[in-house]
Formats: C-alpha cells, structure tokens, sequence
C-alpha cells in the first residue's frame, strides 16, 4: 500500500513542479540500524546537493 | 428535448417501480434539484441547461445518498449524465448507494459540453436521450505536462494562492462523503490563514481525489477563484491508470487501488 | 415525501449570493450554490455554504435573555424589552445622549438597518451608528 502511494505521490509531485527524488521510498528492517543510519545518511547528503526546497522560499516570501 | 426522458420517468411513476425521480426544476428562470412524486409535477422538469447546455448541472447523487439514507427500502430514479453515472458505479462500490434501489435516467451530453469538460465519455450506459458523444482528449493537463519543473511549482502556487478555503469544491462534489474531511483536520492543514497551506490544502484534496474524482467539474465550477482543479484531478486520474490500470468509475467489480492492502 | 430547494438569498453580507436551501420533509439538510443565480454565478463562500448549519443549530436563541446576578436566564419578551429601555434612558439621562452608540450588521435587511439608525439619531439623539463591516 505504501509502494503504491509514494508511486503515485511522485508522479503528483512532479505534476506539481517539485522535484519527486524530494521522496524516497526504503525497506529497512528495524533490527538493522546500520542500514537504517546508512540510507538516512545518504538521502540527508542527496537532498543537500538538490538544494533548499523551493516552497520554503515561497513560505518565506 | 426532454419528451423521451419524461416519458420514461412518467413510466417508471405509473408503474409504481420508483418513489420519486430526482430531478432538476425549471421555475421563475431558476434551476435547482427536486424529487418528483408524480407525473403532473414533471411539467416543470429541467435537463440543467440555462443558457450554455449542461450550465446548470447539481450533485444529484450527493443529494441521493441523503434520500437513500433516509428511505433505504424505496427505490428512486436519478437524472445522470456519463459523469453521474461513474459516480454511481463507485457509489455503489463504496456502498453509499444500493444498485437495486437506483435507477439512473441517462442524459448524453452535446458535443459543446463534452469539449469544454474535454469529457472521456460523454453519455451513460443507460443512455435514454441525448447523443452519444466522443470522448475529448485533455489539452489542459499536456498543458501543464509541457512545462518544466520549475514553472510547473510557479503556476501551481499561483493558482492556489488566490484559495478562500471556501470548502466549496469539496461540498459540491458528489463523491465527497466523509464524515471527518482530512481537510478539516488540523494537524494535517494548518486552520487561520487565507490562503490555506499553499501547496498542501490542494494536493492533500488532489490525493483524495484517487478513485473517487468522476470527472463531472462540479469543482471548478463552484471555486470563486477560478482555480483549474478540473486540470490537475485529471492528472490524478491518468496517474492512477497510468501506475495501476484503475479508471474511476468503469469496473463495478474492481475496487481503487487505494482501498486494497496489497497489490501493485 | 418531499424532497426540494429553496431559493433564497445569502443572509450573511451585501453580496445577496443567491443559494438552494435542501430539504427533505420539511427539514433542512443541505445548502447549495444556485447556478442561475446572477449575483454568484453558482459560487459561494464558506458562510454561505454553511448557512443551513446555523439555522438549525442547537444553540441558538429562542427565548429572549436577561443578565440576573452576571448569569443570562430566560426571560419574557416584556422583561427584556422594558429592561432594555429603562436602562437606555437611565443611561441617556444620566451621561447624555452621545453616551450610547449603537452597531448594525450585514446581516440584518436594509429596512432594519434603517430602523436602527433612525431610533439612533432620533429616539436616541446621537450620531454613534456604525456597521460591522467597518470593524
């Protein structure tokens, strides 16, 4: 069910103009922080290279 | 027109098949819903055209499921048009409304109508009258497809900016039947400000939309703002079909994708 | 069984949005927008959408109200309306007539709008009349 919303709220959000790789989508089992630390590690890196999200500017404004 | 549709509906009175027909009025140069009970009344009977075809249309099956819930062993007819007729079809499958307690009184929609809603399919199943019109391919939502990311956000906070969060989308529509509306709710959209949380308010409505939007643009119609939702709830659509093969309001077997756990 | 709409104007400001007010065997269940209505052209703000809300709320007044020992009880038409006058020309005779000033409302007709400032200026004798939708 969750697949199926975050496929949908993607393609929405790209409708909308913002950027759908803003969402991601991973199975982590609760017993591996590891893997847990990892993905948040890197999608926290992934979004600093795609920049502040417009809407805050448009909040501000 | 509307000989071949009253004399069914007076049909279906003589015979006792149904309690009433829920209809659309003509009085004093106004249109508005109405049950008809008995034949003499349908004198006054109106097909929703004021001075544009079909610019007089009403949620008819909202207005239904209040009736049904209130008289839910007496059988009534409904005045559709092809939108009306999906709303049913999910209708039933939601189980606001009983199949065997409905009969619809289908209406085709001429082609001006079918070209300005860009309509998939302009005319019911149970087509009494009124022609069977072709489906219209949306110049809107490619409108919008052709845009880059950038202005897409530019254009959609724009038109969302000019919000009274008058509600009115959502209350018109006819298959809006929550008791709780996720709109209302605020810890989902912040309460006190004009407009409402902009883009949340609208894409948190669009998501709602998912095998529930017909199609009918009752919405557009009733936003004082002038605010395209009819373009981006077609979206919503096409996504729908697109990722999960759903078309809202043709399979009475298929339930939308957003109401199964499981599935792909 | 009767299920109809009414036509009616919006009570809420000057607009005068013209609505359908939904109802099922003599009960309001719902307002609509009226699409033939020239004033809104089938459009209405959220007061209006709500207007069948207040007609049948719980709360409203039936009973005219008098403040005894700072709680509101209910009182007769005559104990409300001698009360109110007494203490408008108590008042008025004590500290003058520019003392009272009086607020009107959208809500009310231009007829009793009228009314209002005419008891104002005249039964009263002072300019403070205003509108609620100067606040």
């Amino acid at each position: 069910m969750a697949q199926k919303r975050m496929t949908f709220l993607q393609k929405l959000m790209s409708f909308s103009g913002i950027d759908p790789d803003r969402l991601r989508l991973r199975w982590v089992s609760s017993a591996d922080a590891s893997a847990f630390v990892d993905e948040i590690s890197q999608f926290t890196e992934d979004l600093k290279k795609m920049g502040p999200n417009p809407l805050k500017a448009k909040e501000a404004a | 027109m509307s000989t071949t549709v009253k004399a069914y509906v007076e049909q279906l009175l003589d015979e006792g098949k149904i309690k009433g027909f829920l209809g659309l009025r003509e009085e004093n140069g106004h249109i508005m819903p109405h049950l008809f009970c008995s034949p003499e009344d349908l004198v006054h009977m109106s097909l929703g055209d004021n001075t544009r075809p079909g610019d007089a249309r009403y949620p008819l099956n909202q207005l239904l499921i209040t009736l049904a819930a209130k008289y839910p062993d007496d059988t009534f007819a409904v005045l559709v048009r092809g939108c009306d007729e999906r709303g049913l079809k999910e209708l039933f499958k939601w189980e606001q409304l009983r199949e065997e307690k409905v009969i619809p009184v289908g209406i085709g929609c001429p082609d001006e109508l079918a070209k300005a809603c860009e309509c998939e399919k302009p005319f019911p199943e149970a087509l009494i009258e009124g022609p069977q019109g072709q489906k219209v391919d949306s110049e809107k939502v490619a409108h919008v497809d052709g845009m880059d990311l950038e202005t897409r956000l530019e254009f959609w906070l724009g038109e969302f900016d000019r919000c009274i969060k008058c509600f009115g989308c959502r209350n018109v529509c006819p298959m809006c039947f929550c008791n709780e509306c996720a709109l209302q709710e605020e810890s989902l959209v912040g309460t006190g400000k004009i407009p409402p949380d902009n883009p949340t308010f609208h894409l948190t409505r669009a998501v709602h939309m998912v095998g529930r939007c017909i199609d009918c643009g009752l919405c557009e119609e009733a936003c004082p703002a002038d605010i395209p939702l009819r373009t981006l709830y077609k979206k919503v659509a096409d996504i729908v079909h697109e990722a999960f093969g759903y078309r809202t309001g043709y399979e009475p077997d298929k339930k939308s994708p957003f109401n199964i756990i499981g599935g792909l | 069984m009767e299920f109809k709409s009414v036509l009616t104007t919006c009570p809420y400001c000057g607009c005068g949005c013209g609505l359908l007010l939904e109802v099922l065997d003599g009960k309001l269940v719902g307002t609509l927008p009226s699409k033939t209505s020239r004033a809104n052209e089938g459009k209405l703000c959220i007061k209006g959408w709500t207007v069948h809300e207040f007609v049948t709320n719980s709360k409203r007044l039936t009973q005219p109200m008098v403040r005894r020992n700072g709680t509101l009880e209910e009182a007769s038409w005559d104990e409300a309306l001698s009360l109110a006058a007494g203490r408008l020309a108590e008042i008025k005779e004590k500290y003058g007539p520019d003392s009272i000033a009086m607020l009107t409302s959208a809500k009310c007709t231009n007829e009793e709008n009228y009314l209002l400032q005419k008891f104002c200026r005249a039964a009263i004798g002072t300019n403070n009349i205003d509108h609620c939708a100067r606040l």
